[in-house]
């Protein structure tokens, strides 16, 4: 394979991530002073009506893969400073993810394309680009646009359909590709809308509906409340996972069967063999019988998904096992398909007839497979336009690269993965001068005038007629969705032939995954998303092939060693991890990582496996060799939580059955009482999936910093709030508890008695407090903390350029020296105990909402005052699955868990 | 009697010419000095990111290198205090130097409780003054234990060399005189306070000396509990053990031994003072140093014996200091503090300088190995797994502790520059009373 | 203009028991104002003027208490008055806690009081003195033993003096001067 095309990018230096410009600083110091600036008023705007979002809140929606998720943006002085989710919308329900979190990261990231280049170079002057652009419109509006060839990644929203079917219509010779490197063909033109919350028991062949994903906060929160009314009625529902890769789904899966692709698709013969299917008669496994058993109980309320990058055999079997179950599974047309669309293979074919190659926020330069080469293709069109939030590697390779506006920036629509529609509206000023909006650009070349608040009213106005359109304009806005909206479900249809089984592959197959933190590589600018250490594997700041413990122990590798991979004549060079319950036979290569050009982040982070990517088997490749190098790999990496003999740090708990007690200790001190509030958090292990949106939303609130590379491999992340993973159970196929854990605030608190100047102690309503200005770092305090959850300022972190582009101005950035850690959100507290007494009313429970509880799509963790028995959070503490980790120390947590309900555990 | 017998430890410090090994000394001791001056400005201008510490390794060389010295300074003084209290013979040839080298040890170990805050500059928050905050610090800390602890330690080891010294410096005063250099007479004459050898002065001498001498028993002991407590009052459980105070002061015994027994066998050689510590005096420090290492070794099978009877927790936090990632640390600290100084019972070797030096020494950077163990691997095994990487010093930190020997080799030789070193009026009143038949 | 008289008489002795033997006599002799100087202690001597340690160990005694009530008090009115706040939910006045700090600084202080005693009974510092005046006084910090009367009480005069040290056949014998 050539090495991938020297970008004229600078090398990246130490503590490179931090070093960017500082425009960022001048934004965080703005958004101090509170009141919206007059000259984009209310007109624009409409604030949010959500339940408790505040004056200050807009409601708009961001997209993943196509599909909108609603938001409530947080601002302060005209600046989005906060994501939150919106309860109204079908695809949030008030949650947020990891990716909605980091959403201000990137609209505030220094290093942000803010000019208009040519070649690559910037220029100042725009004037250029639109001469340029009236010239070659009229060339091309000569000959019907022959030769432009547009590229978007997938596309829902209603107006940008609209305005790319208003310029194919105008120029015939045109036409539209979609480059998704994340879509997969064989899942078909229908989305199923299973609804965890009524289903007894659910088989996932390769699919992931807890892990990230633009359904993920709707499933998961479906689920967990299936797993709430299982709890009640004590019939918990059942799990059962095979997959190829660890993934989140497989963490909480009651059976875990850990198969490479061609062993989940006999899997799935076999059980549909049992099941009853005729296509599958005769196909046998040793776990059909019993999976097929468990299906077959809860029998319409039984659920068969498959997932991603599986033959499309699998799927077609889990929908006839999905029929043979009886079950009622509700479907309706991908509203991203675009049959008039060509695929960037067609694109490739056909690339010498392109004269002019418009690339809309899309980057097939990095993300495209490695066999269609697409930066040579490039090279091929006269005229090339890239559209971009980030100057990436394809900007670096058009002709032309135009800034585009984030989507916090902007107007524009969406739907949701079950279609429902939705506004977007700006919450902010455009932060970058030149940027343009997509619709605008789109609009130009079709010949339609309007900035892009004008292309979206007519887009609605169309779609609702003049009679109450600005009410409902209004609503939409206000409410974060477009009412009645979502078409109607039809019924799965299952007319396709079943295709014959592949033959089953000899020797190592490599599966392709998107990145559970950079996604196809989009999200790799955001810093808080590379220093988030990932659920499985632990790995911040790069990313590792994972290798199941079978095959690195019979190919003498090592966990952490480096290896070179060699797939059909390409290699790539990349650490490894050996990962427990990674399925013998297959090797998990992570994409989206080893980005050359992303914005503030150094590059070369993460291992590039588009570079083994074929267009025509893009999710399996077979015929893979792994050899050990010389080289070190480098990254930093958390330890395993695992550790054998101690009292179980994550309980498990049949049905029914309570937390044993502990032995009663005496303490020879007297308590101390908390008369008025006494603030307590409770987290339920039972259905934290460990999505890790808690931890990047505690860093969003508390303007956590950003350490960078080289100082998070020295294990001094600043993170307030970590998610701890638990393995138990064989190597082979380990069973996986989430563990989040923030400050307990104790109340017998051992950091506070070793603090020598009183820097941390009590507040009267048991808040364990951090006195910033007090504290002198002797760090004493985080060695007396079994729980080891105080961070150190071992440098000004908050104070380099880059480290915080956001800042809540409700929370100090912490200086070089002192100790920093979980506040339970006090300014949330106090925030809110303000407006009680403005209102001269008492607080209301549920009215104060931490940054984590707010993010969380389970709704596991549960905050409020432990003082009045009947609040949620007292409610969950007298449960009998609450426990305090490590109660034996006897330092009175505040902060508790609930055992995860496991049966015959 | 002999007469002018105590002169020529009066005169080295009127000698003019020291000679190009002191000389070599004093530019290397110098060097190592500036280095930590560089260490210090670059610790202040970038903060602790220069280390190697992390959470859970939250502190690395700072505590490692603090209680060394401490120890060092400890058993040092312990040695010259029992000396002076059982009035034993050795003590007019050793106390002087002892006393001096743990006035320098406990000056290198005070830096590092300042420099290893996040923010050294706010280190007197310590100590109870009414502040703006009107927050007073924290008495239940043990840090705060360890501020009184450091500062009653300096300032008691200080008097104790001190009152020793006060006659000395009359006498110094007196031969500067008498060699007609009056300024130096000056100079040695304020600091002896105007001492004239009066009986009366002598009798409450001697009777305040040894009060003093006392005074530092108690303060070994409860200064070097303090640091010891501030490992053993938390809850991480290799360190949360009854037995630490006393592992840390036992083990402080050999290194602060074996380094008055290397600079005996220096100052024998390098200053010519072969006639006031002689083969006598060696051959007790030897034999003493030798003991007290075997008490380390029993200290050491004690600390892994208890195991058995300690909680599960414990038992394999023990283990794991002893066979996890720094059990070089461990195993390297108790040979060389407890198996290598056995050599010293051995009399032919006790005389000579190759042998003693190294074993001396030796044992000083045993119990190093065994502090960086305990402040290290102590932390292996925590309530709950470890959440970073593990720690190793940096260069930065190399260079702090190489500045604190520098730093404790410049303080002895100004010691042996400027005030005798060997306890002058000790030699003539030991000397008079062998003359009495 | 006359100059006054010696203040004093003051001999030399290149031995311990001839000082001594001569401050024995001058002290039969009912002599009062009259000190010896020595390279060494000579408890014989301070004895037989009537000077011993037992005063330095009291005031350091004093001292000490003083400190350790001092260390306690200031903790406990500082913790449990001046800014009473709850810190790991431990009670305020903490006895246990608070000891270390009393034992260490109460040794700190009678420590103190050790030197700084001494150094008062002694009326030190004090850098002139007559007797620095004598010859040879230099070599009372070396070799040499001293013992001086000095003259004023009612019938021991100079001459008194020198009569009574001659006979202890002393190195030399002079007259100090004020």
């Amino acid at each position: 394979m050539t090495p991938p095309d020297a970008l004229p990018l600078p090398d990246p230096a130490r503590r490179s991530v931090l070093r960017a410009a500082g425009a960022s600083l001048a934004l965080a110091a703005a958004a101090g002073c509170d009141g919206a600036p007059a000259e984009f008023g209310s007109p624009l705007y409409a604030p949010a009506r959500g339940a408790d979002a505040g004056p200050r809140s807009y409601a708009t929606v961001l997209d993943l893969d196509g599909f909108g998720r609603g938001v409530m943006v947080h601002t302060r002085g005209g600046h989005a400073i906060k994501i939150e989710g919106n309860p109204r919308h079908p695809a949030s329900l008030g949650a947020t993810d990891i990716f909605l979190e980091s959403a201000v990261l990137g609209l505030h990231d220094p290093a942000r394309s803010r000019r208009l280049r040519r070649d690559g170079q910037a220029l100042r002057d725009a004037g250029v680009f639109t001469t340029f652009l009236a010239e070659q419109r009229a060339a091309l509006a000569a000959r019907g646009g022959e030769g432009f060839r547009l590229v978007t990644g997938p596309i829902a929203s209603p107006t940008q359909r609209r305005l790319i079917a208003a310029l194919l219509a105008q120029w015939p010779g045109a036409r539209w590709h979609v480059h998704a490197p994340l879509a997969d063909a064989a899942a078909g033109v229908m989305l199923p809308l299973p609804d965890f919350a009524r289903v007894r028991c659910v088989l996932a062949l390769g699919a992931d509906p807890l892990g990230p994903g633009p359904a993920q906060l709707a499933w998961a929160r479906q689920w967990a409340e299936a797993r709430r009314a299982g709890r009640e009625a004590g019939r918990l529902p059942a799990l059962l996972v095979a997959e190829t890769s660890p993934c989140l789904t497989g963490a909480k899966a009651d059976r875990l069967l850990p198969l490479p692709p061609a062993g989940i698709a006999a899997l799935a013969r076999a059980v549909a063999a049992e099941l009853g299917v005729a296509a599958a008669a005769g196909a046998t496994h040793p776990e059909a019988r019993g999976l097929a058993a468990a299906l077959r109980a809860a029998g319409p309320e039984a659920l068969v998904l498959a997932g991603r990058g599986l033959p499309v055999e699998v799927h077609l079997l889990a929908q006839a096992m999905n029929a043979a179950l009886g079950v009622e599974l509700p479907a309706i047309p991908d509203p991203r398909a675009a049959p008039e669309a060509g695929t960037l293979a067609e694109l490739a074919a056909e690339i010498d007839r392109v004269t002019h190659l418009l690339i809309l926020d899309a980057n097939p330069v990095f993300d495209a497979p490695a066999d269609l080469d697409f930066s040579a293709l490039l090279r091929r069109v006269p005229h090339s336009v890239h559209l971009g939030v980030q100057v990436d590697e394809t900007a670096l390779s058009c002709a032309w690269h135009l800034p585009l506006r984030h989507p916090l920036e902007s107007w524009g629509d969406s739907r949701a993965f079950d279609g429902t529609a939705a506004l977007r509206q700006p919450a902010t000023r455009p932060l970058v001068e030149q940027a343009v909006a997509a619709e605008v650009v789109l609009a130009r070349l079709a010949g339609i005038p309007g900035d892009d608040q004008a292309l979206l009213r007519e887009t609605w106005r169309a779609g609702w007629g003049e009679a109450d359109f600005e009410a409902r304009w209004l609503a939409a806005l206000e409410e974060g969705v477009v009412a009645d909206s979502a078409p109607a479900p039809q019924a799965l249809r299952n007319d396709a032939d079943m295709p014959t089984p592949a033959p089953v592959p000899q020797g190592l197959v490599a599966v392709f995954a998107p990145d559970p933190n950079l996604w196809d590589g989009r999200f790799a600018s955001e810093a808080w998303l590379q220093e988030l250490p990932r659920q499985l594997g632990q790995v911040a700041w790069g990313q590792a092939v994972l290798v199941a413990p079978q095959d690195a122990r019979a190919a003498g590798l090592t966990d952490g060693a480096e290896v070179e991979i060699f797939i059909s004549g390409r290699t790539l060079r990349a650490p490894m991890l050996v990962m427990p319950g990674q399925a013998p036979g297959a090797v998990t290569l992570p994409l989206g990582g080893g980005r050359r050009a992303a914005g503030g982040v150094p590059a070369g982070i993460g291992l590039d496996a588009y570079r083994l990517r074929e267009a025509a088997n893009p999710w399996v490749a077979e015929g893979v060799t792994l050899r050990a190098t010389s080289g070190a790999a480098w990254e930093a990496r958390l330890p395993d939580q695992a550790m054998a003999g101690d009292a179980p740090r994550v309980r498990r708990l049949a049905p029914g059955e309570a937390v044993p007690p502990l032995p009663p200790t005496r303490s020879l001190y007297p308590d101390w009482t908390y008369p008025g509030a006494a603030w307590g958090m409770a987290i339920d292990l039972d259905t934290c999936i460990g999505c890790n949106a808690c931890v990047v939303a505690c860093q969003a609130e508390n303007n956590t910093p950003v350490v960078g590379p080289e100082e998070a491999a020295r294990g001094r992340m600043m993170h307030w709030l970590r998610v701890d993973r638990v393995p138990t159970g064989p190597e082979e196929a380990p069973s996986v508890d989430f563990q989040p854990v923030p400050c307990m605030h104790c109340e017998k608190a051992p950091c506070e008695v070793v603090c020598p100047v009183n820097a941390t102690v009590h507040d009267h309503e048991g808040l364990n407090l951090m006195v910033y200005p007090r504290c002198i770092g002797t760090r004493t305090c985080s060695n007396n903390c079994p729980y080891k959850v105080r961070k150190f300022n071992w440098a000004g972190y908050a104070r380099e350029a880059g480290a915080v582009p956001v800042r809540n101005p409700d929370v100090p950035v912490r200086p070089r020296g002192v100790i920093e850690k979980c506040t339970y959100c006090q300014h949330r507290i106090k925030g809110a105990q303000d407006s009680a007494r403005q209102e001269g009313r008492a607080l209301r429970d549920g009215e104060i909402v931490t940054a984590c509880q707010s993010a969380c799509p389970t709704r596991a963790i549960h905050f409020g005052d432990i003082n009045d028995p009947d609040s949620d959070v007292s409610r969950a503490k007298a449960e009998a699955r609450n426990y305090a980790l490590l109660g034996n120390l006897d330092t009175r947590p505040r902060t508790t868990y609930l055992a995860r309900l496991v049966p015959g555990a | 009697m002999s007469e002018f017998s105590t002169r020529p430890v009066s005169d080295t410090p009127l000698r003019s010419d020291f000679g190009w090994r002191f000389a070599f000394a004093v530019a290397g001791a110098g060097f190592l000095t500036l280095l930590l001056a560089y260490a210090v400005v670059a610790l202040l201008l970038q903060g602790t990111v220069l280390w190697g510490t992390n959470i859970p390794f939250v502190w690395g060389f700072d505590l490692i290198n603090y209680v060394w010295w401490i120890g060092i300074a400890n058993a040092a003084s312990l040695f010259a205090v029992v000396l002076v209290l059982r009035k034993h013979g050795l003590r007019t040839s050793v106390n002087r130097f002892a006393e001096a080298a743990a006035l320098a040890a406990v000056a290198a170990a005070a830096i590092y409780p300042i420099l290893h805050l996040g923010r050294p500059w706010l280190f007197y928050w310590t100590f109870p003054y009414p502040a703006t905050f009107q927050v007073w610090p924290n008495f239940r800390s043990t840090l705060v234990w360890d501020f009184w602890g450091i500062m009653s330690h300096v300032v008691v080891t200080g008097l104790f060399w001190y009152t020793g010294l006060i006659p000395d410096l009359g006498t110094m005063r007196d031969r500067a005189a008498a060699k007609g250099r009056r300024g130096v007479a000056r100079i040695y004459g304020v600091v002896a306070l105007g001492w004239r050898g009066s009986v009366r002065h002598w009798a409450r001498h001697q009777a305040a000396y040894r009060i003093v001498a006392a005074m530092v028993l108690p303060m070994l002991v409860s200064a070097q509990t303090i640091v010891a407590l501030e490992f053993a009052t938390t809850l991480v459980p290799e360190w949360h053990q009854a037995r630490v105070p006393l592992h840390i002061v036992a083990t402080g015994i050999p290194s602060g031994l074996g380094v008055v027994l290397a600079l005996a066998a220096l100052l024998r050689g390098g200053l010519g003072l072969g006639h006031y510590i002689d083969d006598e005096d060696m051959h007790l420090l030897g034999k003493l140093t030798a003991a007290a290492a075997l008490a380390c070794g029993y200290v050491y099978a004690e600390g892994l014996l208890v195991a058995l009877l300690e909680d599960q927790v414990t038992r394999q936090a023990i283990a794991a200091r002893a066979f996890g990632a720094y059990a070089g640390l461990y195993w390297g600290g108790a040979v060389l503090v407890v198996l290598v100084p056995q050599l010293l019972w051995l009399p032919a070797l006790r005389l000579r300088a190759i042998w003693v030096v190294p074993i001396g020494i030796g044992a000083a950077a045993g119990v190093w190995l065994d502090r960086f163990s305990l402040v290290t691997g102590g932390l292996l095994r925590d309530h709950l797994p470890r959440v970073g990487p593990l720690y190793a010093p940096t260069v930065p930190e190399w260079t702090l502790l190489a500045g604190s020997v520098g730093l404790f080799a410049l303080l002895m030789l100004a010691f042996a520059r400027f005030v005798p070193v060997v306890s002058m009026y000790e030699t003539r009143h030991e000397e008079s009373e062998a003359d009495v038949p | 203009m006359t100059r006054p008289g010696p203040i004093g008489v003051i001999a030399t002795f290149d031995d311990p028991d001839a000082m001594v033997a001569a401050l024995r006599a001058a002290r039969e002799a009912g002599w009062r104002r009259l000190d010896a100087y020595a390279p060494f202690p000579v408890p014989e001597a301070a004895a037989l003027l009537g000077v011993n340690g037992a005063r330095v160990a009291w005031i350091a005694l004093a001292a000490g208490l003083f400190g350790a009530v001092l260390a306690y008090g200031t903790q406990w009115w500082l913790s449990v008055q001046a800014y009473p706040i709850n810190i790991g939910g431990r009670p305020l006045h903490a006895l246990p806690a608070f000891l270390p700090a009393t034992t260490i600084v109460g040794i700190l202080w009678a420590a103190a009081g050790a030197l700084l005693g001494m150094l008062a009974l002694n009326r030190l510092p004090r850098l002139h003195h007559p007797v620095f005046a004598a010859p040879g006084f230099g070599r009372a910090s070396e070799d040499r033993f001293f013992v001086c009367l000095f003259t004023g009480d009612p019938g021991l005069g100079a001459w008194e003096a020198r009569h009574l040290l001659n006979r202890h056949q002393p190195l030399s014998v002079a007259e100090l001067e004020a």
